[in-house]
């Protein structure tokens, strides 16, 4: 069975008992399909990108070697496993770099601005289309994704109830997707 | 392998989650669902991917509009080079952007007790509009911030912009404001 074709379970099987070289395809095809999930959560929980991408690494590295060792009893709840090398994980790394912000505290003039990896998005398109927005629409969008406000607080800041916020959210987020992606299509 | 989702996860879930919105129980069902299901991952994926690009837009600067005291103070804490003129009713601001200016904000100070929206109307020479802005929400900062992109004022000639803040009930004039726009300094 090729691995492009394999469920998640029988991936994990492949790879289980195996030493390295001899699964290649196999664990190539568990980071495809996993090494994005391990980053969306380090960004959700960590903040950022460098973090998240350490995360990837570590959590990637420790779920071939137990499969290898053949410590991963049940290969059908690898998504379990990863998730839960995650959670461990990011809690690890979050107790270090409070130590380390303690230090950096003490010694950084000023806030810098992190470098932006532009991904496969077009920002160009975005700000185009988000420019096709309301005023409203565009605030609760900025707030929510930018300034990590939550939907209660948005409330505040706009003067609308918190159910509204979510509902203009979804709203301006679907309008925006639905833009970039017909942007996407005639470019 | 593309497997559908027999239990997909509504996309205002996703956003809920993505922006902090559940509570830590029902995000940590969103993920359980999300490491076991590639359907719903690539669904997020998408939903944080836009967010990226808005956060990246707004880190360089590239924000217009109105936009309220939790959003300037995130763009100052982050770096962004915000110039900021700050203008009671009547006054005339001699402005300048300057090359590492990423976003211009104009703080309108108005009497807004009372007021809950505001339209915001700028006009150029030959009382020309530039830009209208209507239903604004107003906080109680007592101010108004209008923002541009320092990259869309560089390309702004010598004028001069007239602002008025009306409210949106049509109550009459909040406050009435001359930006003297000197160009690139």
């Amino acid at each position: 069975m090729l691995a492009v074709d394999a469920s998640d379970g029988e991936l994990a099987r492949m790879v289980a008992g195996r030493t390295a070289g001899e699964a290649e395809e196999a664990e190539a095809e568990l980071y495809r399909r996993f090494a994005f999930r391990i980053r969306l959560y380090g960004l959700r929980h960590l903040g950022d990108e460098d973090r998240a991408l350490d995360l990837v690494q570590q959590v990637m590295l420790v779920t071939i070697e137990k499969l290898r060792q053949g410590a991963v009893r049940d290969g059908n709840q690898i998504g379990s496993f990863i998730l839960g090398t995650s959670r461990t994980m990011a809690i690890d790394l979050k107790r270090k770099e409070r130590r380390r912000e303690r230090l950096r505290e003490a010694f950084r003039p000023h806030a810098t601005v992190a470098a932006e990896p532009d991904a496969a998005l077009d920002l160009d398109r975005v700000e185009s289309c988000l420019a096709q927005l309301g005023e409203r629409d565009r605030a609760v969008l900025f707030l929510g994704f930018y300034a990590e406000c939550a939907a209660a607080a948005i409330a505040g800041e706009i003067g609308i109830s918190e159910g509204n916020v979510r509902v203009v959210r979804h709203r301006a987020l679907a309008r925006l997707r639905a833009c970039v992606m017909a942007s996407r299509l005639t470019a | 392998m593309s497997v559908e989702c027999a239990a997909p996860i509504a996309d205002e879930t996703l956003a809920d989650y993505w922006t902090g919105d559940l509570a830590p129980p029902d995000a940590a069902a969103i993920e359980d669902h999300v490491f076991a299901c590639s359907a719903c991952a690539r669904r997020l994926d998408a939903v944080a991917s836009l967010g990226e690009g808005l956060a990246s837009l707004a880190r360089q600067g590239r924000i217009s509009g109105v936009i309220s005291h939790a959003l300037l103070n995130r763009l100052q804490r982050d770096g962004v080079t915000v110039r900021l003129y700050t203008l009671s009713p009547g006054d005339t601001v001699p402005c300048a952007v300057f090359p590492g200016d990423d976003v211009v904000v104009v703080a309108m100070r108005a009497d807004l007790s009372g007021v809950r929206t505001v339209t915001l109307r700028a006009t150029g020479p030959g009382d020309v509009t530039v830009a209208e802005i209507a239903d604004v929400p107003v906080s109680s900062a007592g101010d108004v911030l209008w923002a541009t992109p320092g990259a869309v004022i560089r390309q702004m000639p010598s004028q001069h912009v007239h602002l008025t803040l009306r409210a949106s009930d049509g109550t009459g004039v909040l406050g009435e404001y001359v930006l003297d726009h000197a160009g690139t300094s």
